[in-house]
């Protein structure tokens, strides 16, 4: 091993992948996730929180409650969510050769909308029963109704992206009317919009987990031949892809990761364009061998968030798509300009 | 011997390759010209695997539509550009058929770092492929099918758009290929290059092939002026190279 990182290092070609910036960001989601089960109108001390987890004899009553049943699965929800959206963002973005694309390109974010809004409507009271499956159901449906529509299930990428815009628009529409019709309406699925981790508890951390980690698995194992799906389709085919068939592999994954992260959660924007744009930022590769690190970013990045989400009005939470967007949106704006002068 | 037979490729109801029956010798340099939207891209598409079509197309008796097993490389005429990617990384992915995606073995790294040095991208290894001018852009790409090493490489137009200096570099880059024993196959508009150094040329018009022989009878035949409705000259200069231009008709004037 030490012979080949020094022959490595001697041709003069750079590391391949840089295991430094994996460990940190791995570290980086430890700290942060340590911070986030500690901080809160209660405060946890560490020791205990150890020996709570560790089914030693540590926290109990209030205290254990807020730890084991609040903290520790919003930490955990939004850990998965923040993975599955950077993941899926940097899939996006390689996939349609756009840095700008982000998770909800294809439709999935109106069509979870579109869901969502047909479950709060239709729920009388207990929207939380139905919203999670309306909102993965709406969100599948509108990104297989983009495939569909863009002609054949192997579609050119600029087909398919113009055919999710569509598509977008229209769930879109749907909702905006299902709106009007339901004024009363109107501010749980505002909420819902803007994303929050409130309603994190266990039953949605397993089904979710299930689903994201499934994906992510797939989309990792796949990450170095996704680099082929930069090239022209030819180009791809001769180095040895079917480029058609991986390009649905990667598009299923990544929906399925980004469905299950809005039915959870609501829709969180721009964690999909930030992180992985921050990690090829850092690591100076383009290429999808740092999705490891991504996911790991990703979720460490949005247990940040939402702790600063129930920090700032504490006792009041801010929508977590608010702290997303606040720093997302500049930093939107700063990958334009860069590209706009790296291309001038 | 790649053999085609009774190929036909039709896409959106036009036909684009009409019927086309062939034989392309493996070891040597087979250059197809003809005027534009004679099918050369399409038949290049339909060798390399990725074009469907009805008749035959057997590269060694084996079928080449996709078909994964043989080791072609491909140079398009537009390349997507990744952006962000480096040099090295980019003619890295010549080698993912040999090593697997992402697993380059260190003998690999070796390789490719001497072919840098020969397509004389070494020093630049570290720069973004979307920095890179025309002509670099084009060595980046002949340098990553080296890194593939082929069996047969396939180049659209690799001369186009660069100045003659560049044109050379790359020509002589993709000799470097065919003295490896790589079969190579070209379109090229520039008929006189295409005959300098392809060894056997194909004539195309209108999605069928006029004429396919050795590149010395093919540049004087009847054939040739017909595919360019005759109105090219070919002079042969004292070094007994022969030199093709667009003919001036005098109706033009």
């Amino acid at each position: 091993m030490q012979k080949i990182r020094s022959e490595r290092k001697a041709d003069g070609l750079g590391e391949i992948w840089n295991w430094k910036i994996t460990a940190s960001c791995a570290l980086f989601l430890l700290f942060v996730s340590i911070l986030a089960i500690s901080f809160g109108p209660i405060h946890l001390g560490f020791g205990d929180i150890v020996k709570t987890l560790l089914g030693m004899k540590g926290l109990h009553g209030q205290e254990r409650t807020v730890l084991l049943d609040l903290r520790l699965p919003r930490m955990i929800l939004a850990a998965l969510v923040g993975a599955a959206l950077s993941t899926s963002g940097a899939v996006y973005q390689t996939v349609f050769r756009n840095p700008l694309a982000d998770p909800y390109l294809l439709g999935a974010a109106s069509g979870a909308g579109l869901g969502a809004t047909i479950a709060i409507t239709n729920s009388g009271g207990n929207i939380y029963g139905l919203l999670p499956i309306f909102s993965f159901l709406g969100a599948t449906l509108a990104v297989m109704t983009s495939f569909f529509i863009s002609g054949r299930f192997f579609a050119e990428p600029n087909t398919l992206l113009l055919s999710g815009i569509a598509v977008g628009s229209f769930a879109t529409a749907i909702q905006t009317y299902l709106q009007q019709r339901h004024s009363n309406a109107l501010r749980p699925v505002y909420n819902w919009i803007l994303g929050e981790l409130t309603v994190a508890n266990w039953s949605i951390v397993s089904w979710s987990s299930m689903y994201i980690l499934s994906a992510i698995t797939i989309l990792i194992s796949v990450s170095k031949k996704l680099d082929g799906l930069l090239l022209s389709d030819e180009e791809s085919f001769s180095l040895g892809i079917d480029p058609n068939r991986l390009r649905l592999l990667a598009v299923g994954a990544a929906t399925l990761a980004t469905a299950t992260a809005v039915s959870a959660s609501g829709l969180i924007g721009f964690v999909g364009i930030v992180v992985p744009h921050l990690v090829r930022g850092v690591t100076r590769r383009v290429t999808n061998r740092s999705l490891t690190t991504i996911a790991l970013a990703g979720a460490g990045f949005l247990v940040l968030a939402d702790l600063g989400a129930r920090s700032i009005l504490s006792p009041a939470e801010l929508p977590i798509g608010v702290i997303t967007a606040f720093v997302g949106a500049p930093f939107f704006l700063f990958v334009l300009r860069t590209r706009r002068m790296s291309h001038s | 011997m790649i053999k085609v037979r009774d190929l036909t490729v039709t896409i959106g109801g036009t036909t684009i390759l009409d019927d086309i029956s062939l034989d392309i010798p493996h070891g040597h340099w087979t250059c197809l010209v003809g005027p534009n939207g004679a099918g050369k891209t399409t038949l290049l598409k339909a060798l390399l695997g990725v074009r469907e079509y009805s008749g035959s197309l057997q590269d060694n008796d084996l079928e080449v539509f996709r078909n994964h097993r043989r080791n072609v490389a491909f140079v398009p005429q537009h390349p997507e550009i990744p952006s962000g990617m480096t040099v090295s990384e980019y003619v890295a992915l010549g080698r993912a058929k040999i090593d697997g995606w992402g697993n380059e073995s260190v003998s690999s790294r070796t390789f490719i770092k001497e072919i840098l040095i020969q397509t004389k991208l070494y020093g630049m290894h570290q720069r973004h492929v979307s920095q890179l001018s025309g002509g670099e852009m084009q060595r980046a790409l002949i340098a990553r099918a080296l890194a593939q090493e082929p069996e047969l490489i396939l180049l659209d137009e690799p001369t186009s758009a660069l100045d003659l200096h560049h044109q050379i570099s790359v020509l002589n880059n993709i000799e470097i290929l065919k003295t490896r024993g790589v079969t190579v196959i070209s379109t090229m508009h520039d008929i006189t290059l295409a005959a300098m150094y392809a060894e056997r040329i194909v004539v195309m018009q209108d999605g069928k092939v006029l004429l396919s022989g050795a590149a010395s009878e093919v540049i004087h035949s009847r054939e040739l002026r017909s595919a360019f409705d005759d109105r090219i000259d070919v002079y042969t200069l004292d070094s007994g190279r022969p030199v093709i231009v667009a003919a001036k008709d005098d109706a033009d004037n």
